[in-house]
């Protein structure tokens, strides 16, 4: 247990320098953002004032300025999306860069007095505890983003949101932050069992090599077939035999049952297949 | 004492290892002999469990390799096995945290002998002072069995007297020690059993000390008998 943890925070640090210039070019793009975004409409209603027009016939030709006006732009979700392309892509670099280069580091780690097992389930978690670190801090910077825009934008030319109906107004982060625990249940317990399953493919292609991407890639079908199962024969075969929540049920074994089974995989692999 | 047991390898249809057997006891150094590509790091590997043999067995103290038995034997290979960001003493540190066999004293005394600075980072690491810092983080554990793979290939001839120095010190004494090189003229007097490998087959296994005594031949005379014939 204690190496499970020493690893984990050993992973973690070799990310956090990524990890610090993620988050700050998110604040930085958001930030700008809101500060542009707001400036602009007032921008654009101080213009109107100074046409002649009054403050009513402003709002009503420009409406009334909300969060969403920034959620919506491609400086808000730019960071979004690129510290979601910066995990996806750190989900393989996290296994290769062990293996790369002059200094074969998997030799260590492969050399380790702990469960090999240990070295794959730390990689998963620290993948897991950046997706939730860097989804909280997106939250602190909603709330900060929120009273910046109160401050730079006046009451009257305002609507204001709270931090749910921001959310809910704006497909990604709807996303990233689900209504119900059970949503929330859902949407992080799928996407730790993808991070499981493409570890296990990676694992094929380390001990396997060329044969290995064939395996690997056979595994992850039969993986997303094993869990998508309850669903293909609810839709055909049983012709919507199932109530939603034996439905749920069903997807929730049939994901236990993947993860497990990619676990157990892994565990095979590490310790009599792997080639360093 | 370690047991390679006929153990097969391939890689694709190539067989690298062919029934190869050897032991290597406690307190003994055992050399690997052979020209490049005739699997001696391999066999290293194998005895590891960091490449799968496709058969045979490997024993240590007449067991199989487990992850407590990486508290009783090292390798030490050819290339650096830690971050090239960190710096020494990062790589020290790293090896305390994980290994209850790391002994500090002793890694202090070797960085001290091999004139290492603890500050200096693996990535700006010369040759030379790449093999010291492997032979550090390797001979710090207290462990039975060290494996080193061409601890003197490609280095200067300052540090391969100071590699070579070990061989004689208390570092490795009391140690069972498998060494592969294929240019053994700095340690050949210190060796030993001495294990000729060719084209993944073992041509001879012999104790350098009865040979030398009884045929009155080095282990480089063994070598051109072998590989000539």
């Amino acid at each position: 247990m204690m190496s499970y943890l020493k690893l984990t925070n050993f992973e973690l640090s070799r990310f956090f320098k990524m990890y610090l210039v993620l988050i700050g070019i998110t604040l930085v793009m958001q930030t700008l953002s809101v500060v542009w975004t707001a400036n602009n409409y007032l921008g654009e209603i101080n213009e109107q004032l100074s046409s002649g027009s009054t403050v009513e016939e402003a709002i009503n030709g420009w409406g009334l300025f909300s969060f969403d006006f920034i959620t919506r732009g491609f400086w808000f979700s730019a960071p979004i999306l690129l510290c979601i392309a910066s995990l996806l892509i750190y989900v393989f670099f996290i296994w290769y860069r062990d293996w790369l280069g002059k200094n074969t580091f998997a030799y260590r780690l492969f050399m380790l007095p702990t469960a090999r097992l240990n070295v794959f389930l730390a990689k998963a978690t620290a993948i897991f505890l950046m997706v939730l670190g860097l989804i909280s801090i997106q939250l602190v910077f909603l709330t900060i983003e929120n009273e910046l825009m109160k401050m730079i934008v006046p009451n009257t030319f305002r609507e204001d949101l709270t931090i749910n109906e921001i959310i809910n107004g704006f497909d990604y982060l709807r996303v990233l932050y689900p209504v119900s625990f059970i949503q929330f249940f859902i949407n992080y317990g799928i996407g730790f069992m993808a991070v499981i399953v493409v570890f296990t493919g990676i694992l094929f292609e380390r001990s396997f090599r060329w044969k290995g991407i064939i395996l690997g890639v056979l595994f992850s079908g039969i993986a997303l077939i094993v869990f998508f199962l309850p669903i293909l024969l609810h839709e055909t075969i049983l012709n919507h035999f199932f109530y939603p929540t034996e439905l749920f049920i069903l997807m929730l074994i049939s994901g236990l049952i993947v993860i497990a089974g990619s676990i157990w995989m892994s565990n095979y692999l590490l310790n009599k297949k792997i080639r360093v | 004492m370690i047991e390679v047991k006929d153990i097969t390898k391939k890689f694709g249809r190539k067989k690298v290892l062919n029934g190869v057997s050897f032991t290597a006891n406690k307190g003994e150094i055992t050399c690997l002999i052979g020209i490049n590509g005739v699997g001696k790091t391999t066999v290293l590997n194998a005895i590891m469990n960091l490449t799968p043999i496709n058969s045979g067995e490997i024993l240590i103290d007449g067991n199989k390799i487990n992850k407590d038995s990486y508290e009783k034997i090292t390798f030490i290979p050819d290339a650096i096995t830690m971050l090239p960001s960190m710096k020494i003493s990062d790589a020290m540190t790293f090896m305390a945290d994980f290994y209850n066999a790391w002994n500090q004293t002793r890694a202090d005394e070797l960085l001290s002998f091999f004139k290492l600075d603890a500050n200096e980072r693996i990535s700006s690491l010369s040759k030379g002072n790449t093999a010291k810092v492997n032979m550090l983080l390797g001979l710090a554990l207290d462990v039975d069995y060290l494996l080193m793979d061409e601890p003197f290939s490609g280095i200067d001839i300052f540090s391969r007297e100071q590699i070579a120095e070990v061989f004689t010190s208390h570092l490795v004494e009391d140690r069972g020690v498998i060494i592969t090189t294929h240019e053994i003229n700095d340690i050949e007097h210190l060796i030993d059993k001495a294990v000729l490998l060719n084209d993944g087959v073992v041509l001879r296994e012999f104790n350098a000390e009865e040979v030398r005594e009884t045929e009155g031949k080095s282990i480089i005379d063994v070598m051109r008998e072998v590989y000539h014939a």
